[in-house]
């Protein structure tokens, strides 16, 4: 009965996240101390989440969807789980690349390169992209994740939307071709196996270089990090892959206005600065400092702004396909 | 007695047709067309999927083989160094997860982990990766879920060898056999239900395990599964290969139920029960056999254990963000409400196989036991689409407004999966039981103007109080442990140990995820260790 009281008058809002920091909770207790909003949360994998908030229908009480990579949110997206998600002040804060009509960025990653200075050379790097790891040159020198990780899916997405399906599935076979082991582990052990000298370069996401160089995972994970640089690709021409971590409202969304008003916090100077020292990823918003050590991994690099983010969404089968066809684990 | 429909028939019905639900939700969309994504995977991968399934089934059973008789073999019939220890300390790797165990593995063996600290900090720096054994993949998958799971070989074999008796043993003496002759012509043979059973226990979890596969990249049937119904949209496919994965669980229930049959191992009411005499082993035999144990000992439980208490102790701000009580507080909530139905109903539904001796009631009595064959990952979201079907066709149409608040994200939903998941587990055990109280005992009763139900109060009850007490800590155990049906379909804030454990792991927080693995592991620990002096007591 209490419960029931409480489902009627409650000021609450429900959030179905796949981000599971504990720095993310602790922001939210923020916003409930600052709004007196309760926040609830079901944390889990995306596709669980998603097939349970598309089984649940309108009867659903999830209110917003925070997940990690474009990929996952556009789709979801094109699925029609979403409303308008956008408000003055959304939409003043965030570039519009960044963000559809029903969902927004909240953080920046960029995918880019590890490699060990010992074995590859600056003259290697030069203007090195993407489309060059495919290149017969790095046979047996690339270590990169599985075909089912949705990081890659949204790399290889991006190349689809900008060299087409084709020449991508020949990148794909190359890549493959070069991987100097099966794929298996996260990115951080891609990172950790360019370090132990198994592979000369590791694509991984930026924030797991700088949470191995924090610290925080221990003195060895420092050591490790110490042994390889990172490398932005595609510096001379469209720039490094970028991708997001970022929201919706959703459809049947109960609680809309609470919704909007956490987004909107999510979207201050201080709840960004707060997620971005914990996480160590880029902030959506201007005037943000990043942490030191995403700092010192270089700030003046060239983002990925034209290819639209959008796309990571729509190609994504496509994008799974060409990787199990070229026998991407 | 025939096939009367009365209490039992119905009773044994509802538990058959609430466990038959997902099967029939995965067999009820079996006519949708094909999809491109099962081609692509027919030309790739499907031929992987299904390898890997089977090396890991049949590297599992091989390990969980050998070391669950091994080991209970070894503490039924000798005395060695510390054998009354080994007893109940070789149950306790029912304490660790295998995707924990998988944890532990990684972290101990991956580049620049704890090996690489330790030999770091003995010998100065070096590159010592190259020449630290990696153990993920396949071979990760099979040492996590052997060691995790070798359990139910070591309990159930033990407890057999335990009854068998003194006449086997001494049977073999007569007949001048060898040790090893004995052994492998009498005590194995007459154990077999036992371990067949153990070994069907291990290969079901073997084959719906998704937390360590997962972890380790290593795509089988199961994962397989998962994608195409979850990330694909694609229930052809999933049914597709469910129907693979049923395939392999039906030849292990038929493996099961014949072996059973063959072996009509009711303990001899004449003759009595005498205390079978040990065999005190000496010099280096009593070494090795010693050495055996506590090997398996180290392995299966404190290698897992001291990772990550290393970890929890070099990190202990993770420690400190932990709600330890209210995560205690809810698991002990679902394993409580969870094993009382369970068990309950368990003892209902054989108690009328028992006295109907319906072959009617023997259908559904396999019927019912099938849930532990599918994966929890299938088991819930086959529920969740199966509440939503009868929402949207049966609830709707009469206007009652929608169930799924009630079902989807409750504690009841939760129970009710648990009970699918877990039926056989509880049904297993009793059935086990009733196998060793003869018929004749049931007769007597009768003879005697018992009615069935003082028969089954003031008799089996009393007579299967070990199998109770087997049967409930099993299912804590696996309660604790559970991961996936908990993690689609809690409520909101509602964490366990293993969920929590999970999300920290998935998003590469390991050594967050190190304090709620270790106290999962220690309250679970705390349960096999309470039950475990009753049963040894006995």
């Amino acid at each position: 009965m209490t419960s029931l009281l409480s489902a009627c008058f409650a000021n609450e809002v429900n959030v179905f996240s796949s981000r599971h920091y504990e720095s993310d909770i602790k922001l939210y207790k923020k916003f409930t101390d600052q709004t007196g909003i309760k926040v609830n949360v079901i944390s889990g994998k995306d596709e669980a989440l998603q097939k349970r908030i598309l089984e649940e229908g309108k009867y659903s009480k999830a209110d917003l969807y925070i997940t990690s990579d474009a990929g996952n949110i556009v789709t979801f997206d094109n699925k029609g789980m979403f409303q308008n998600s956008m408000s003055p002040i959304v939409e003043k804060l965030v570039p519009s690349n960044f963000r559809g009509n029903n969902w927004v960025s909240i953080t920046k990653r960029a995918r880019i390169l590890f490699y060990s200075p010992d074995r590859v050379t600056r003259d290697d790097l030069n203007n090195l992209s993407y489309e060059d790891l495919a290149n017969s040159k790095w046979q047996g020198r690339i270590v990169i994740r599985q075909s089912n990780n949705i990081y890659n899916q949204s790399l290889v997405a991006s190349l689809i939307f900008n060299n087409g399906k084709e020449e991508t599935s020949k990148w794909a076979k190359g890549v493959v071709n070069n991987m100097s082991r099966a794929p298996k582990g996260n990115d951080r052990a891609q990172i950790l196996a360019v370090a132990a000298g198994e592979a000369d370069i590791a694509i991984a996401n930026t924030y797991y270089y700088a949470l191995m160089l924090s610290g925080n995972k221990g003195a060895e994970q420092k050591l490790a990090a110490k042994k390889v640089l990172p490398f932005f690709p595609n510096q001379n021409n469209r720039g490094t892959h970028m991708n997001i971590s970022g929201g919706g409202i959703l459809k049947y969304a109960p609680n809309k206005d609470n919704a909007i008003k956490l987004i909107e916090f999510l979207l201050t100077k201080e709840a960004q600065q707060h997620l971005i020292n914990n996480t160590f990823e880029y902030s959506i918003i201007d005037g943000v400092e990043p942490h030191e050590l995403i700092k010192n991994m270089g700030l003046d690099f060239k983002q990925d702004l034209e290819t639209d983010i959008a796309s990571y969404g729509k190609n994504q089968s496509d994008a799974l396909e060409i990787m199990l066809n070229a026998k991407w684990k | 007695m025939g096939n009367k429909i009365n209490f039992w028939f119905i009773s044994s019905l509802l538990i058959s047709a609430l466990v038959a639900i997902p099967i029939i939700t995965v067999l009820g969309s079996f006519f949708e067309p094909i999809s491109d994504y099962y081609n692509i995977l027919k030309k790739t991968f499907l031929i992987d999927y299904l390898t890997n399934s089977l090396f890991l089934l049949i590297g599992v059973l091989f390990i969980t083989f050998v070391i669950g008789v091994g080991c209970a073999y070894l503490v039924s019939f000798y005395i060695f160094p510390a054998v009354n220890f080994f007893k109940w300390a070789l149950i306790l790797s029912f304490a660790v997860p295998a995707y924990i165990y998988a944890y532990s593995l990684t972290a101990f063996f991956e580049n620049y982990g704890t090996v690489f600290a330790i030999l770091n900090n003995l010998f100065g720096e070096g590159n010592y990766n190259a020449y630290i054994p990696k153990f993920d993949g396949l071979l990760g998958a099979i040492i996590a879920i052997s060691f995790s799971l070798f359990g139910y070989v070591y309990v159930l074999t033990r407890a057999s060898f335990h009854y068998q008796s003194q006449n086997l043993v001494e049977l073999g003496k007569n007949l001048g056999f060898s040790k090893k002759r004995s052994f492998f012509n009498i005590i194995l043979p007459s154990a077999r239900p036992a371990i067949v059973a153990g070994l069907s226990l291990v290969a079901m979890e073997t084959l719906s395990d998704f937390g360590s596969v997962s972890y380790f990249g290593v795509s089988t049937l199961t994962t397989g599964i998962y994608s195409a119904w979850i990330s694909f949209d694609d229930l052809t496919l999933a049914n597709r290969l469910s129907s693979y994965l049923l395939i392999f669980i039906i030849g292990l229930f038929i493996l099961e139920n014949l072996s059973r049959k063959k072996a009509q191992f009711h303990t001899s009411s004449k003759g009595g029960h005498r205390t079978k005499t040990l065999i005190k082993l000496n010099g280096y035999k009593s070494f090795l056999a010693f050495i055996f144990c506590f090997t398996i000992f180290l392995i299966s439980f404190l290698f897992p254990v001291t990772q990550m208490l290393y970890w929890t102790i070099i990190f202990p701000q993770h420690l400190e963000n932990l709600d330890v009580f209210k995560l205690f507080l809810n698991t002990i909530n679902l394993v409580i409400i969870s094993s009382f139905f369970l068990i309950i109903l368990a003892f209902i539904s054989n108690y009328g196989n028992r006295v109907s001796k319906s072959k009617l009631l023997q259908i559904l009595n396999t019927i019912s036991i099938s849930g532990y064959a599918i994966p929890g990952i299938i088991l819930a979201v086959a529920f969740i689409t199966f509440i939503s079907w009868m929402d949207s066709n049966i609830i709707n149409y009469f206007e009652m407004g929608s169930i799924k608040s009630f079902f989807i994200g409750s504690t009841l939903g939760l129970v009710l999966v648990y009970f699918i998941r877990f039926y056989s587990l509880a049904n297993n055990g009793i059935k086990s039981g009733y196998a060793k109280i003869n018929y004749s005992i049931d007769e007597g009763a009768y003879l005697l103007g018992y009615s069935k139900f003082k028969t089954f109060k003031n008799i089996h009850v009393p007579y299967l109080k070990n199998s109770i007490f087997l049967v409930s800590i099993l299912l804590t155990i696996e309660i604790i442990k559970e991961l996936p049906i908990t993690l689609i379909l809690r409520p909101f804030n509602f964490e366990t140990f293993a969920t929590k454990a999970y999300l920290f792991a998935s998003q590469d927080l390991l050594e967050a995820a190190a304090a709620p693995s270790l106290i999962l592991i220690i309250i679970a620990s705390f349960f096999i260790l309470i039950t475990s002096r009753y049963i040894l007591k006995e």
